[in-house]
C-alpha cells in the first residue's frame, strides 16, 4: 500500500512540476553563438539582448522566418550562398501565409525568439518598433547600404517608422505592388479588337485610367458564355479586400486618414472616397460568379481557366501565372483617375529581433546588407518573385525586358501607397475588411459603410493614442 | 492488522488525478480571470493590472453584441434542426429496418470525423466557382448560389454543415432513449385504443425527454463555442458569421489583446455555464416528475 502511496505521491509532484514548467516562460535557450557585451542600439522599450553561454567552436546559424511562398524559396537559396561565404547555416524558415502572423508575434511573446530575422509586413513595423520587438536599424541602415540607392517609396513604407521619420526598423527584402494581369490573347484577338472598335469606337488596349478598365471589363463580360470582365482582390481572410480598394480610394482622392493629426473624418468617408467605393463595387458587376470574395491564392484562378479577362494582384505572383499561361497573359499598371494614379504596396522587410543574442543580431545585419549589395539584388531579381527596391536595377533595360512583367513593375514603384503601420494596425484592417465588406455584399450602402468605417478608425487610432 | 485505510493513502489515491485536474482544469481557468483583468499583450510586455477595464470595453464593444447575436442565433436554429431531424430519424430506426446497422454506421459518419477536415471538405463542395455542388445545379441548368459569398447565404451554409455533422448525435441519444421505453407500455395502450398521436405525445417524447434534454444540453454547449466551421468556411473577422469564439480568436490573435481576450473567455465560460445550469435544473425537474408518475404519486 505504502509503494502505491508514494508512487501517487510521486506522480502527482511529477504532473504538478510539468505543469509548473509548461507555464514558466521560455528561458534563453540559443546556443548558436558566443554571447558578446556590445549590444547594438536599440528602440526606447527594447531589453538589452539575452546573454548565454555556446561553445566557441560551434557552426555559427542564422534563422530567418517568412511566409511560405515562392520567393521565400529564392531567399533560402541566396541564403545558403550567404552560409558557404560565411561558414553559417542559414535558414528560411517557411510558415503558411494563414498562421505567419499569429506565430510571429505569439513568438515574440517570448523571452527569445527563434528566429534572428523576420521578413514582415510593412503594417508590422509600428507594432515592432513601439513594442521593443525590432531592433532599430537607424545608425546601422545607412552604413549598410546608400539609402538613395534604394527606390524611397519603398523605403518609406517597408523600412521606416514612424512614416517620413527617418528612423528605421526595417530593410527592404521584397518589394512589391500590386498591378494587372490581362489575358493578352483575348486582347489581340482580331475579332475581339472589331468588335470592341463597332461598340465603343476605339482601339482594344490595355487600359490607362479606371474607366477604360471599366468599359474593357463590360465587353468582355458575357455570362453565357461563362466569360466576365475583371477579378479584384474581395477576400476577407486579412488584408485582402483593404489593399484591393486602397488604389482605387486613392485615385479617386480619398484617403485612409492623415497619418500625423490621426484624423480620419473628412477623408474615408468624403465623396471621393464614397465615389471610390461605388466604383469598387460596380466593378463586380463584371466579375464571375463569388467575385465578391477572391483572396490572394484565388483571384489569378478565373484568369488562368479563361471565365475573366483581367485580375488584380501583387507582382509577387505572376511569375506563377506566366509559368502557366506562357504568351497568353500581359500585365499593366494600376490605372489612373484624372491625374492621380497609386498601387497598393506589397512585400515586405527584413527586420532584426530584439530577442536574440547580440551576435546573432550582428550576423543578421552582415546578411541584410550582402543581401542589399546590388550584386546580390541582381541575382535576387532572378528568383522567382524576388522583386528589388535597388533603383539602379529598376531604371535599367536589363530589368525592365528580362520577364514581361517587370517593365510595369518597374513603373508601379512610383506609385505606391500603403495602409496604416501604427501598432494598432490589425484592428483598422479587421473594421476595413468587415465595413468594404458589408458594402460590396449590399448590407449597407457604400456613404453608410464608409461613415461608419471613418468613425470606427478615429476612436481605435485614438484609444491607441 | 487493520484493514481501513489511512488518511494519507486515501489522499495519495485521489493525488494524482486532483493534481492533474488542478494543473489542466484549475489553473487555466483561474489564469484566465486573472489575465482578464489585465493589459496582457500577445508579444510580451509589462502586464498592468487594470481592474474590469476589459469587461467595459467588451460590453460597449458593437462587436460583441453582433457575435452574441450570431451565436444565439446559430445555436437555436442548428441545435432545434438537429433535435427535430434526429429525433425523426430514431423514430424511423426504432423498429426492424432492412440493414440497420449499415444505415446507422453510414448516417454515423459525419459525427466520427474530424470538424475541421470536414469544413475544409465543404469549403471545396460549396466553392461558388468551382464547388461539385455548383457543378450539380450547373448541369442540372438550376440557378448557382454563391453559398459561401452570398451575404444570406454564408450563414446559413454554415448551419446546415453543422445540422449535416451533429444530427447523427441527436439520431444516436434519441435511438438509445426510444430503446428504453419498456415494450409493455406501447401494448397496454395499444389495449386501450390509443392513437398513434396520442401515444406519441404521451408516452414516447415524455419518456424520452430526459435523455434528449441532455443531448440538447451537449449540443447547445457546443455550438455556444462555435469556431471550426467559422474559421474554415468564412474565416474568423467575416461580420455576417463572427461568433463569440471566432471574435475571441481575432481579438487575441489578430489585435494581440491577451486580456480583452481572457475576458471574452471568461464571458462565453459564463454563458455556457448558465445554458448547461438552466438545462440540468429542467433536466432535474422532468427526472422528479418520471419518478412520481412510476411511483404512483400526485
Amino acid at each position: 500500500m505504502r509503494v502505491i502511496v508514494k508512487l501517487s505521491v510521486l506522480v502527482s509532484v511529477v504532473t504538478l512540476g510539468l505543469a509548473a514548467v509548461a507555464c514558466r516562460e521560455r528561458e534563453p535557450s540559443d546556443t548558436r553563438a558566443a554571447p558578446s557585451a556590445a549590444a547594438p542600439s536599440a528602440a526606447p522599450e527594447q531589453k538589452a539582448a539575452p546573454e548565454q553561454k555556446a561553445a566557441p567552436e560551434q557552426k555559427k546559424a542564422l534563422t530567418i522566418w517568412w511566409a511560405q511562398w515562392a520567393p521565400a524559396d529564392g531567399l533560402q537559396e541566396l541564403a545558403n550562398e550567404f552560409g558557404k561565404r560565411e561558414n553559417v547555416d542559414a535558414t528560411v524558415h517557411q510558415i503558411p501565409w494563414s498562421n505567419f502572423q499569429d506565430q510571429v508575434f505569439q513568438e515574440f511573446g517570448k523571452n527569445q525568439t527563434a528566429f534572428d530575422i523576420v521578413v514582415g509586413d510593412s503594417q508590422w513595423l509600428g507594432r515592432g518598433a513601439t513594442k521593443g520587438l525590432y531592433l532599430d536599424l537607424t545608425a546601422w541602415l545607412p552604413t549598410a547600404v546608400k539609402l538613395q540607392s534604394l527606390h524611397p517609396l519603398a523605403l518609406k513604407y517597408l523600412a521606416e517608422y514612424p512614416t517620413g521619420s527617418a528612423h528605421y526598423f526595417a530593410a527592404p527584402a521584397e518589394t512589391d505592388a500590386m498591378g494587372w494581369a490581362y489575358r493578352k490573347d483575348w486582347f489581340e484577338d482580331p475579332k475581339e479588337k472589331s468588335a470592341f472598335q463597332a461598340k465603343y469606337h476605339k482601339e482594344l488596349a490595355v487600359p490607362q485610367t479606371w474607366e477604360e478598365l471599366r468599359t474593357i471589363a463590360e465587353f468582355f463580360t458575357r455570362p453565357g458564355a461563362k466569360r466576365y470582365g475583371n477579378v479584384m482582390l474581395t477576400g476577407r481572410g486579412y488584408d485582402d479586400v483593404v489593399m484591393g480598394f486602397e488604389q482605387v480610394l486613392y485615385a479617386f482622392g480619398g484617403s485612409w486618414g492623415d497619418p500625423k493629426t490621426l484624423k480620419v473624418k473628412g477623408a474615408l468617408d468624403s465623396p471621393e472616397a464614397v465615389q471610390a467605393l461605388d466604383f469598387f463595387k460596380g466593378q463586380l458587376k463584371y466579375a464571375p460568379p463569388g467575385g465578391s470574395k477572391l483572396g490572394y491564392g484565388e483571384v489569378l484562378e478565373p484568369l488562368v481557366n479563361e471565365s475573366s479577362a483581367m485580375a488584380m494582384s501583387y507582382f509577387a505572383f505572376f511569375p506563377g501565372l506566366v509559368d502557366k499561361m506562357g504568351a497568353k497573359v500581359g500585365f499593366f499598371p494600376m490605372p489612373k483617375h484624372g491625374d492621380r494614379q497609386y498601387a497598393s504596396l506589397g512585400g515586405q522587410g527584413f527586420s532584426i529581433s530584439s530577442k536574440v543574442p547580440a551576435p546573432q543580431q550582428e550576423l543578421a545585419k552582415k546578411f541584410i546588407a550582402w543581401f542589399l549589395e546590388t550584386d546580390t539584388q541582381k541575382k535576387w531579381v532572378q528568383k522567382p518573385g524576388g522583386f528589388t527596391a535597388n533603383a539602379e536595377i529598376l531604371k535599367s533595360e536589363a530589368f525592365k525586358t528580362a520577364s514581361p512583367y517587370n517593365a510595369a513593375f518597374a513603373q508601379s514603384l512610383d506609385l505606391l501607397q500603403d495602409f496604416w503601420n501604427v501598432p494598432v494596425y490589425n484592428e483598422l484592417i479587421a473594421s476595413t475588411v468587415q465595413r468594404i465588406g458589408e458594402a460590396l455584399d449590399g448590407q449597407k450602402s457604400p456613404r453608410e459603410a464608409l461613415s461608419l468605417l471613418a468613425a470606427q478608425h478615429e476612436k481605435i487610432l485614438q484609444a491607441a493614442e | 492488522m487493520s484493514t481501513r485505510p489511512s488518511l494519507l493513502s486515501g489522499w495519495g489515491f485521489v493525488a494524482p488525478a486532483l493534481s492533474l485536474l488542478c494543473a489542466m482544469n484549475l489553473f487555466p481557468l483561474f489564469f484566465n480571470i486573472y489575465l482578464s483583468l489585465t493589459n496582457a499583450d500577445l508579444s510580451g510586455g509589462t502586464v498592468k493590472f487594470v481592474g474590469v477595464r476589459n469587461y467595459t470595453l467588451l460590453f460597449a464593444d458593437a462587436g460583441y453584441a453582433d457575435a452574441l447575436t450570431t451565436t444565439a442565433t446559430f445555436v437555436l436554429w442548428s441545435v432545434s434542426i438537429e433535435t427535430v431531424v434526429g429525433f425523426v430519424l430514431a423514430l424511423s430506426l426504432r423498429d426492424r429496418v432492412p440493414a440497420k446497422p449499415v444505415v446507422l454506421t453510414v448516417l454515423l459518419i459525419p459525427m466520427m470525423l474530424c470538424p475541421v477536415v470536414l469544413s475544409l471538405f465543404w469549403n471545396l463542395i460549396l466553392n461558388g466557382s468551382y464547388g461539385v455542388l455548383n457543378q450539380l445545379l450547373g448541369a442540372l441548368r438550376l440557378p448557382e448560389p454563391q453559398w459561401l459569398t452570398d451575404s444570406d447565404l454564408k450563414f446559413v451554409s454554415i448551419v446546415l454543415i453543422d445540422i449535416w455533422m451533429w444530427t447523427p448525435f441527436m439520431m444516436l441519444i434519441s435511438l438509445a432513449g426510444l430503446n428504453a421505453i419498456p415494450r409493455y407500455i406501447y401494448e397496454a395502450a395499444e389495449i386501450d385504443r390509443a392513437g398513434r398521436w396520442l401515444i406519441f405525445r404521451s408516452i414516447t417524447l415524455p419518456m424520452c425527454a430526459p435523455l434528449l434534454g441532455l443531448a440538447v444540453l451537449l449540443r447547445a454547449t457546443d455550438a455556444l463555442k462555435q469556431f471550426d466551421l467559422v474559421m474554415a468556411i468564412t474565416g474568423p473577422n467575416d461580420a455576417t458569421t463572427q461568433t463569440l469564439s471566432a471574435r475571441l480568436y481575432q481579438v487575441v490573435f489578430r489585435d494581440y489583446k491577451v486580456g480583452l481576450g481572457a475576458a471574452y473567455g471568461v464571458v462565453i465560460l459564463v454563458a455556457v455555464i448558465a445554458v448547461a445550469t438552466l438545462f440540468v435544473r429542467y433536466l432535474e425537474r422532468l427526472q422528479q416528475g418520471q419518478g412520481k408518475r412510476e411511483a404512483g404519486l400526485p
